[in-house]
């Protein structure tokens, strides 16, 4: 039985997770091995309700457990085929040693990663928590802001992922309900518009052909496993933004939509700025517009690419300003967070180093309004009068109780 | 339909072209490759093989060298059935889809763990392969211990042994527990095949490997696999022991239809004391202290008692 | 194999079997695939050995309990007769010689480095106390 294909409305009102399913559903997946989590079930959901309205010709498995998913996924790409599943939080934290067996196997499975907190204590809603855990996985990572690049971003993932110089997995993060329940006007593809730009899957060393037989998953120690880690890195390092920028290139020739490794924001003159991600980067844009209106020269700069870390883009963003917050929105537990240490490592060797301080905000789904992010700018408009970082490192923002500040 | 291969006796089955090489790493005497050659030699058709961590995949994938003739894959301890099952879902998805590159072929599936990869930390995701209905086979090399890791005690070792977490010492005589009985829960998953095979019944393994590769569904195998490092016996005997294992009965091959129709395979024609299968092996060596000497009978009492209840079972029909 | 260096090999530590195609490997013998240097039929085991075991085919009856038995895919049997044992592969183990069921016994285990034609001209004779 053929499947259909649908007709879509050029613009339809889908929130992050059902802009995802219809991507999926897009870009005509051949297994889905996925297990239900808070936020990203209604990706599944989505999906499975395609496939029993003859609108999925792949096979979908609801397995036991999410490392069962990332492990029935890793055994489908190894077969030769598309592969993609959705996940969160615990499942995510449940997948991770998978995670790793993907990337060092090389296999382009595509996961979207519906971002929330990790327990304890349990918490269901949106924090970067799992997705800084999924960091030092080899996997790339590309972080969606709002529903339509929840949308757009799979199919950058997948021709990403399945180009024979990469062969690397993907996820595609959006924030738990603040993305993946939210409805917004969402431009689409048509089907065959988006089936077209990510092409048919081109296998490589595919257990299927049986006229090649492969061996996957060995063993290597210490003679042979410090190269081919050196590989994986090399390949994320040098190979994946070229290919990232030539996804985005094509992307937006095909729908006018342009996306950057780096999302800058009124960057060209500002003097302060906010280094975040997820829907955080359109909060920080409009309290920017907003400062400047009170002569504070704000901007907003927003990372699309988290893995491999855009190390000169973000060099490059930041070489005019004077003073700069990164936020992080997962417990650094210990340091400083990653989105401070990776941008203050970018930094370091460059000749213009502004002043940098890092916040750790919005936990467990906690909000991040705007006017903390206008005192924060304030604070930062502060410290490049005072000539120095006027606050404490590392400051929390939003939780109650004394002032929470470290370093 | 592919023709089931035919093994009239062992000249035949000697022509078989191996698809398992040698120079893999397994101890000498290892019985797991035994199992193995018989498994993959029972068919003609193409195979994709899986294996969980364990003594078979660390012996036969260590870079730059592979063993496997067919393609193989291995992830973890836990996952080899799932990772078989996923391949055998791509297989469906590109068939639907026309993109074998081999149409004409017919692969069967099959997925090697060791006890402690399917008893223990690999139980989940089998289970959640048999109750799914992959048309896989999963194939358990019981050597009753994890004996890649040097001997630690599983839901498999049996009451007695002395394994390294539970070691037979002055005021124990080891493993305190009685072995898991996973046919009986694989069965229980209606799947329409189990069995338990042992290597040195060679015919009636490479018939129920048949028989489970000719079915549609989910097939669960146990292999009883000797291990001559942590039974301790000298690698030359591993036959002597597995035919002491089936032939006292403490091993007894059968097979499970549909969870209903149980059959005896193999019936000694002079059943063998517990005592002499216990007796030939190193980690039992403590129970012949006269402190312990009743737990040789309990065993041949256990032995007896599930016996009988097989030979019921296979009346009743049921 | 040599070492190759980071850049050398397939990405994802994937291994070939053979060299180019092969269309049937179960209707294909050893001798006539074209392994690859992953394969490990090309290395050797050889240097476990302590004992190796010597094959006398004056007294096999082909039965082929050696080939099926055989851990280590040693017992080379063509056209359903035993013909010889894989010295690179066999590791010692010496379940071939408990396996055979003539009388002498057509496989026996004797230190590595005896001497093969030594040791077939003074074979054992007939055991008459074992049936």
């Amino acid at each position: 039985m053929a499947f259909d294909k649908m007709e879509l409305q050029k613009i339809e009102v889908w929130d992050g997770n059902f802009a995802a399913a219809q991507a999926l559903r897009q870009c005509q997946i051949d297994v889905v091995a996925a297990y239900p989590i808070t936020p990203s079930t209604p990706i599944v959901e989505g999906y499975a309700k395609f496939l029993s309205d003859n609108y999925i010709e792949g096979e979908f498995v609801m397995v036991e457990s999410e490392h069962a998913a990332m492990s029935g996924c890793v055994g489908a790409a190894a077969a030769g085929g598309r592969v993609a599943t959705a996940t969160s939080s615990q499942g995510f934290a449940l997948m991770v040693e998978v995670l790793y067996q993907a990337s060092g196997m090389r296999l382009p499975i595509v996961l979207n990663v519906v971002n929330r907190a990790l327990a304890a204590p349990l918490n269901v809603n949106g924090d970067h928590s799992d997705m800084y855990l999924g960091r030092d996985s080899g996997w790339i990572q590309l972080d969606a802001f709002a529903p339509q690049e929840a949308y757009d971003l799979n199919f950058i993932a997948f021709k990403v992922a399945e180009d024979h110089d990469i062969r690397l997995p993907a996820m595609v993060h959006q924030d738990g309900f603040m993305t993946s329940h939210t409805a917004q006007g969402v431009y689409t593809l048509t089907d065959d518009e988006a089936y077209g730009f990510v092409g048919e899957y081109k296998p490589m060393n595919d257990m299927l052909d049986f006229e090649h037989p492969v061996t996957h998953g060995v063993q290597t120690e210490e003679d042979w496993h410090f190269e081919h880690k050196a590989r994986q890195h090399n390949d994320l390092m040098t190979k994946v933004f070229p290919k990232i920028q030539a996804a985005f290139d094509a992307f937006e020739k095909l729908s006018g939509r342009k996306y950057n490794i780096v999302e800058k924001y009124d960057m060209n003159d500002a003097d302060v700025c906010v280094v975040c991600m997820g829907t955080s980067v359109e909060t920080a844009r409009e309290v920017a517009t907003e400062m400047r209106e009170k002569g504070i020269k704000a901007g907003v700069v927003g990372l699309r690419v988290i893995r491999p870390f855009p190390f000169f883009e973000i060099a490059e963003a930041l070489k005019d300003v004077k003073a700069i917050a990164a936020l992080d929105r997962s417990s650094p537990n210990g340091a400083p967070g990653m989105l401070f240490n990776e941008i203050a490592g970018a930094l370091f060797n460059t000749d213009k180093r502004a002043l940098l301080s890092g916040y750790v905000y919005g936990l467990g789904g906690r909000d991040l309004t705007k006017a903390h992010l206008v005192s924060l700018y304030t604070e930062l408009q502060a410290n490049v009068d005072a000539g120095k970082v006027t606050t404490q490192l590392q400051q929390f923002i939003g939780v109650r109780g004394p002032k929470l500040a470290f370093l | 339909m592919s023709e089931i291969k035919k093994v009239k006796n062992l000249k035949e089955f000697s022509t078989s072209a191996d698809r398992f090489e040698g120079a893999n790493l397994l101890c000498p005497g290892c019985a797991h490759s035994i199992i193995v050659r018989e498994v993959l030699n029972a068919t003609n058709n193409d195979l994709i093989l899986s294996a969980s961590t364990g003594c078979l995949e660390v012996c036969t994938a260590v870079y730059p060298y592979t063993s496997w003739d067919a393609s193989w894959i291995h992830i973890g301890f836990e996952n080899g059935s799932t990772a078989v099952a996923g391949a055998e879902t791509m297989y469906k998805a590109l068939k639907k889809k026309g993109r074998l590159k081999q149409p004409e072929r017919e692969p069967k599936f099959v997925s090697f763990a060791g006890d402690g990869a399917s008893y223990d930390i690999g139980f989940q995701w089998i289970s959640g392969c048999m109750e799914r209905g992959h048309n896989i086979m999963h194939v358990v090399l019981d050597n009753e211990v994890y004996a890649n890791t040097g001997g630690q005690r599983s839901s498999s070792t049996p009451i007695g042994s002395s394994a390294t977490t539970s070691p037979a010492g002055r005021v124990s005589y080891g493993e305190k527990k009685n072995k898991k009985d996973m046919i009986a829960i694989m069965a229980a998953h209606q799947i329409p095949y189990a069995a338990q095979v042992a290597p040195n019944k060679w015919k009636d393994m490479v018939k129920k490997i048949q028989h489970g590769m000719a079915v549609d569904g989910p097939v669960f195998i146990n292999a009883i696999s000797p291990c001559t490092t942590e039974w301790k016996f000298d690698p030359k005997d591993t036959m002597h022991i597995a035919d002491l294992a089936t032939d006292s009965l403490v091993f007894p091959l059968y097979e499970i239809i549909d969870n209903h129709e149980l059959n005896i395979t193999y019936r000694p024609k002079n059943v063998i004391p517990v005592e002499e299968y216990l007796a030939a092996q190193g980690r039992f060596k403590h129970l012949f202290k006269d402190e312990y000497k009743y737990l040789i009978k309990e065993w041949q009492e256990r032995v007896d008692e599930k016996w009988a209840y097989l030979n019921r079972r296979e009346e009743a029909r049921v | 194999m040599m070492k190759k260096g980071w850049d050398e090999f397939e990405i994802g530590a994937m291994l070939r079997t053979f060299d180019g195609k092969i269309d049937d490997i179960a209707g294909t013998l050893q001798e006539d695939r074209a392994y690859s240097e992953n394969s490990s039929f090309v290395a050797s085991v050889a240097d476990w050995r302590i004992n190796k075991p010597i094959f006398n085919k004056d007294f096999c009856i082909d039965c082929q309990f050696c080939w099926v038995y055989c851990p280590d895919i040693s017992i080379i049997s063509r056209d359903k007769k035993m013909i010889g044992i894989d010295m690179d592969h066999c590791k010692g183990c010496g379940i071939c010689v408990e396996v055979c069921p003539t009388n002498p016994k057509s496989l026996l285990m004797f230190p590595e480095k005896s001497d093969e034609e030594t040791e077939l001209a003074t074979w054992p004779a007939k055991n008459k106390e074992t049936k």
